[in-house]
């Protein structure tokens, strides 16, 4: 096979959308028998994020952890290796910054065209956008 | 797998670096999936300069997309890749979503930039706009 995308990052909020996106991924790792990275990010307002407490909310990061199963029993499923990453912070820089690290040598970013944000929106959400651009790498938009 | 697999690939061309890059990604898929290619060229017809030589400036672009396509067609026929080409004209976004829409196609490869007569270091102006108004999946290379 000749897709070179050995590494795939997919950035999962549990909407649909990232679903989708994670099943687009999946399909593509088949193909180069890649490696999927699932990376959850815990939306923390600002002032937490440097708050040392704010990592102490374990509660919702146990929300996150169990998405991030649940995406690994969907790839394990398909026979696809699934590294899960789980982060708090901002959602758009966090993504971006995730797929920019040259330690992570991701290779391609697949992203819903829109997640948990405000209402149904025809356009493109703000965090797709905002990663859209930011990111060096490769980006593939789902609809 | 469910019926997200990419059976028709759309490649705007506009002559530029980035462009070829994006042929280049299509071809992969190309492999993997079995898909088919349809490489496009738009002539901006938008902008009012040259109000004077427009017809020449028209004929000049007009040669050029030809030009391109005909190179991009042969460089895929060289990897054994049948494609599609149009020339449309009018403005690129839209024409480029218009024929995505009519042809049904599931995915568009654009390249990050163009031939924008600003170097931006971001996302290109063209590229933007599809990847917030085009109703399928889009892979901008980069």
């Amino acid at each position: 096979m000749a897709i070179k995308t050995k590494k795939i990052l997919v950035p999962l909020d549990g909407s649909k959308n990232s679903l989708r996106g994670l099943d687009m991924a999946i399909h593509l790792a088949r193909q180069s028998q890649g490696i999927v990275t699932a990376l959850s990010v815990k939306t923390v307002p600002g002032i937490y994020a440097i708050h040392p407490l704010g990592f102490l909310d374990f509660n919702s990061m146990t929300e996150v952890k169990k998405l991030l199963a649940d995406a690994k029993l969907r790839a394990a499923k398909k026979g696809i290796q699934l590294i899960g990453k789980a982060i708090a912070g901002d959602p758009g820089y966090d993504i971006a910054r995730f797929a920019n690290n040259s330690k992570n040598e991701i290779d391609l970013v697949v992203i819903g065209a829109r997640g948990m944000g405000s209402a149904k929106e025809i356009f493109l959400g703000s965090v797709s956008n905002y990663v859209l651009h930011k990111s060096k790498k490769p980006v593939l938009v789902v609809k | 797998m469910t019926v997200n697999s990419f059976k028709k690939i759309l490649v705007p061309l506009d002559g530029s670096t980035y462009s070829e890059k994006a042929l280049k990604r299509a071809c992969e898929f190309v492999d993997a999936f079995n898909s088919e290619i349809i490489l496009i060229y738009v002539i901006e017809k938008s902008i009012p300069i040259n109000l004077l030589d427009r017809k020449e400036y028209l004929g000049i672009l007009r040669k050029f997309g030809t030009k391109i396509l005909d190179k991009s067609k042969l460089t895929l026929s060289k990897k054994g890749i049948s494609a599609k080409i149009f020339l449309k004209e009018g403005n690129i976004v839209n024409e480029i979503e218009k024929l995505a829409k009519k042809e049904k196609c599931d995915l568009v490869v654009v390249g990050n930039k163009g031939l924008g007569s600003v170097a931006r270091f971001l996302l290109g102006s063209v590229s933007n706009k599809i990847s917030q108004s085009s109703s399928c999946s889009v892979l901008i290379v980069k």
